[in-house]
């Protein structure tokens, strides 16, 4: 990644970390920024160097030793007095933690972000980010409500009976949630507070590489952090005002009678999943001929099966091309096949794109990629040395545990002398649709690409819960081999408990255990999750060469099936 | 009639004798221990005989059933309990996610039981064909031991039969134990409250372990009043003693009463039909059923060991080396009746090793280190490896213990006063 930096005494150039090693331990070299990788003395690394200013509205809970004096070999910028180490534009999973973990190592940390609002937009956000607000955490307690009509059909046939059939009142679910909403906001506020970082409300643009303005007031930072996330996105077409997106789902005035979801992704299948709970009239319009592109196919296949069963109707291979109103006010959609009609609502799940507008990046010279996303290296470095990145505007994997880690990362790289890249292999990661998805590693299809010679072990059964239920719920569990190592590359379920159940098992994944470390583990009995430790047989092995072993590759497919 | 035998290791030598045993294996109990013995052995060309009580959901000294205790009696019937009584406490925290529901919801115990039973005789009847389709033989009675190499089946109408078998593996479990208080024959075991005709409105629990603590959340889930008596400070001893905190909180925040430091003196029928059980300090509980889950043992007394010569150990336990094998060559034991760690995955294993140690010729000795288990109580307790007092005992250094004590998400919105505790001792 090539350096596009205005300042003049810059000679390095960004590029792969060995390259930067060498390069940053010439002594004579001019610097105009903080650089980790160089071997500074220990008092300078440890006690960051801090120009402080009394600021009128904040004030530091901390107190801080005075920077010890320049190496002389360092170069003149190291003297140079900023306002922050460390400033951060979004208080969402990476900027928090970032920011946080930064300052117990001691750096001055300052973060900025939007005011509070459900719906997120150039002008409003809040602390805590989407995952707090406007994803993670009410999605959650969306879907805890939406479980429950299921679980009410579920007790029929455990002896309860309801002499009328429950009913769901949207405004109470609504008040309870934003209730937790303020709450978590301002635990995450307490959370800056407690750990010594400045909150800064308002719109934060970048400058200059070390310079953030947020809405007319200007700060001096060693290092700049970008950390504002990702916005739903939604394609212009013929009535796309009358589309809600994912921010407006989770904040509706009203329950949708009949919605329209158009999208195939997670959050597609989240919202299906919660609004058909809650007794609304779902459909679903992929243009796919599957949901969820990326996933194990089996997946795919078993979970769209089962949350068909539970009433949601899905339309493939449909395109959207217009939203239409009709004078009732209800909602049409018109699509590559035809035009479905009587729509209370219309949500687009289409894609969630990196807030990299009117941040200053082009002008300051960070590099985007196609989609907006802020380019960055393993450090989570950006194409300006000063200037850092992470989280969803990064466009890496766009999980919160994921923000957290990089975050945690920059934070031990930039203020612990300890140089870390987040590690990507074998992350777990969960759909909350009904029922939900747990996996971790590779999916059948990429780790025949991966490592051509497989075994793939699958249980797809009916739960004791379900014998006495008499509802058609099933849960369906893989293992994936190396056929050479017998290590577990892939493992996946779709059924209840799924995320809590893959929780555990990434942990043996993320070890590289193989299927005999399984198998001597023994079961807890009963649950499904033993079915994991007890799957003898495999279900097909695949094999690059087929006269190596078992069957060719057309048969191993014919043999393949949930 | 004859099949192939393996040849390996001194365990099952090919002689001349061999063929004129009517089993290779002969196997009395079949619960899991004993079914998962069977028919590994039978998959590795050996010929078993099986031979196991009359099914019936209460166990006696002449009834059982193929599934064993986990099937009909433990496991299986527990876990349908749990789920059934567990949708008390969601049907509260519905409310609070917007759902109106009458304000008071009926629970029909009867349907509830009615299709336990349905599911225990279901799962029954797969045993039996799980056995049928290994090739195993099975047989309904009373197995005895006669000698090193010979077994006895008393069949429902009395008859007996006799077989020959190179190897015996002893089965048969365990059962629930009574304390010998005046009035016990008033309580009942967890057999009874398995197949409970009617639901107690009013129940006492004596017990801290487990199973005591199971009932206790499956009764007082369903709507009951529960005391819960235990003589220690907090039930579940034995566990690590920061989780049996959280248990006994989670119980009472759940509205059990618990009675701790405290044991039952007598039982009394009262005027109405209901029981008075007195304390040891002198509290009078009125009850409409008592649970004694006050512990379980082996069922080994009326296999006529003696005969053999097996050793049992003070409990009643046969006493077997690490291969699960007697002290009479021939003759082993696997699953409650050893009394090792008594869970059906464990028995599993058990019988496992054993098929591998005397069938396919690779002597195999289960490993007891850290076997995960769960408690269903509501909210459940889940374990693995050591307590943290254990942990200290065994350390040869310090040890590091990481706990998170929170408020899950859930019970944010529902208003649900659970906590969730985590705990992680690190050598």
């Amino acid at each position: 990644m090539a350096s596009s930096l205005t300042s003049p005494k810059l000679t390095t150039t960004i590029s792969s970390s060995p390259a930067l090693q060498t390069l940053f331990f010439r002594k004579n070299l001019p610097l105009s920024f903080s650089n980790p990788f160089l071997s500074l003395p220990k008092t300078l690394t440890s006690v960051p160097n801090r120009y402080r200013r009394s600021l009128s509205h904040h004030h530091y809970s901390r107190g801080f030793v005075a920077a010890a004096s320049a190496d002389s070999d360092n170069g003149a910028d190291l003297s140079r007095q900023y306002d922050f180490d460390l400033f951060t534009i979004g208080a969402g999973s990476g900027g928090v933690r970032a920011s946080r973990f930064a300052s117990n190592f001691g750096a001055s940390v300052a973060i900025c972000e939007l005011p509070f609002s459900t719906i997120s937009s150039e002008t409003t956000g809040g602390v805590g980010g989407t995952c707090v607000l406007r994803g993670c955490v009410p999605k959650k307690l969306m879907v805890y409500a939406s479980k429950y009509s299921h679980e009410f059909e579920e007790s029929n046939g455990f002896g309860w009976k309801y002499d009328n059939e429950p009913t769901h009142d949207w405004s109470t679910l609504m008040a309870n949630k934003n209730a937790e909403l303020q709450r978590l906001t301002g635990i995450y506020k307490n959370i800056l507070k407690n750990s010594g970082v400045t909150l800064i409300e308002g719109r934060g643009k970048i400058v200059d590489p070390h310079t953030v303005d947020v809405d007319g007031r200007r700060y001096s930072a060693r290092h700049i952090l970008i950390s504002v996330g990702g916005r739903p996105f939604i394609p212009e077409i013929p009535g796309s005002q009358y589309v809600i997106d994912s921010d407006a789902a989770l904040d509706l005035p009203s329950k949708p009678t009949k919605i329209a979801i158009v999208g195939g992704g997670y959050i597609a299948l989240e919202f299906a999943g919660i609004f058909n709970g809650l007794k609304s009239d779902v459909h679903v319009f992929i243009r796919q001929k599957k949901v969820l592109r990326g996933f194990d196919e089996e997946i795919r296949d078993f979970v769209s099966e089962q949350m068909s069963v539970r009433g949601i109707e899905f339309h493939t291979e449909e395109s959207p091309q217009a939203i239409l109103k009709s004078a009732d006010g209800s909602l049409s959609l018109k699509t590559s096949k035809g035009t479905v009609e009587g729509f209370s609502h219309i949500m687009f799940a289409t894609g969630r794109r990196p807030n990299t507008r009117n941040l200053g990046l082009e002008e300051v010279g960070v590099k985007l990629n196609k989609n907006g996303a802020i380019e960055v290296d393993e450090y989570s470095r950006t194409s300006v040395p000063s200037i850092w990145a992470v989280g969803d505007v990064t466009d890496r994997l766009n999980l919160t545990p994921v923000a957290l880690m990089e975050g945690g990362a920059l934070a031990k790289t930039l203020f612990q002398n300890e140089p870390t890249k987040p590690v990507y292999r074998a992350v777990p990661s969960a759909v909350f649709c009904q029922p939900p998805i747990g996996q971790v590693g590779l999916t059948e299809e990429q780790a025949i690409q991966e490592y051509g010679d497989i075994d793939v072990f699958t249980a797809n059964f009916r739960p004791l819960k379900a014998t006495l239920s008499g509802l058609p719920d099933r849960v369906f569990m893989k293992l994936i081999l190396s056929a050479k190592t017998q290590k577990v590359v892939g493992l996946h379920m779709c059924g209840e408990d799924s995320p809590e159940i893959v929780q555990g098992f990434a942990v043996a994944v993320k070890a590289g255990l193989t299927k005999a470390d399984f198998d001597a583990t023994v079961g807890v009995h009963p649950t499904a999750s033993e079915e994991f430790v007890t799957m003898r047989t495999p279900t097909r092995k695949i094999r690059k060469d087929p006269s190596s072993e078992g069957k060719t590759d057309s048969e191993t497919k014919a043999a393949a099936g949930v | 009639m004859s099949r192939k035998m393996l040849n390996d290791g001194e365990v099952n030598q090919t002689n001349e004798d061999d063929a004129h045993y009517d089993f290779d294996l002969f196997v009395i109990g079949a619960g899991s221990g004993g079914v998962r013995a069977s028919r590994f052995s039978a998959n590795f060309g050996a010929k078993v005989g099986i031979c196991e009580l009359p099914f019936h959901p209460i166990s006696s000294e002449v009834v059982g059933g193929v599934g064993g205790t986990c099937v009909i009696r433990g496991c299986v019937p527990k876990k349908i309990l749990v789920y059934g009584a567990s949708f008390g406490g969601e049907i509260e925290d519905a409310r609070n996610y917007g759902w109106e529901v009458n304000e008071k919801v009926d629970f029909n115990w009867k349907k509830l039981l009615q299709k336990k039973t349905d599911e225990i005789v279901r799962l029954n009847g797969i045993y039996k064909r799980l056995l049928a389709n290994a090739g195993v033989k099975l047989f309904e009675g009373e197995g005895k031991i006669v000698g090193p190499n010979e077994v006895e089946v008393i069949q429902l109408d009395g008859t007996k039969l006799s077989y020959s078998a190179k190897h015996i593996l002893i089965a048969t479990g365990s059962r629930a134990h009574r304390i010998s208080i005046p009035g016990q024959e008033l309580a009942i075991t967890s057999d009874e409250a398995l197949s409970l005709e009617e639901f107690p409105k009013h129940a006492v629990v004596l017990g801290g372990g487990y199973i005591a603590v199971e009932f206790a959340s499956i009764w007082r889930g369903l709507g009951a009043t529960v005391d819960l008596c235990f003589r220690k400070e907090l039930p579940l001893r034995g566990f690590d003693d920061e989780m049996r905190a959280v248990v006994a909180r989670n119980l009472e925040g759940r509205g059990v009463n618990l009675h701790p430091r405290t044991n039952l003196t007598k039982l009394e029928k009262t005027e109405d039909g209901k029981i008075k059980a007195t304390t040891d300090h002198g509290e009078d509980l009125i009850a409409d059923v008592v649970l004694f889950a006050t512990g379980r043992v082996p069922n080994t007394k009326r296999l006529n060991l003696e005969a053999a010569g097996v050793e049992l150990d003070e409990a009643g336990a046969v006493k077997v080396d690490e291969y699960s094998r007697t002290n009479i060559p021939s003759i082993w034991a696997v699953g409650d009746v050893t009394n090792r760690m008594n869970l059906t995955p464990v028995a599993l294993m058990e019988g496992t090793f054993f098929a591998n140690t005397v069938f396919n010729g690779k002597p195999s000795k289960p490993d007891y280190r850290d076997v995960p288990y769960a408690v269903f109580s509501i909210p459940p307790l889940s374990v693995v490896g050591l307590s943290e007092e254990q942990a200290i005992e065994q350390a040869h250094g310090d040890i590091l213990v990481f706990t998170s004590t929170f408020n899950p998400m859930k019970n944010t919105v529902s208003g649900s006063r659970d906590s969730s505790v985590c705990s992680r001792p690190i050598r």
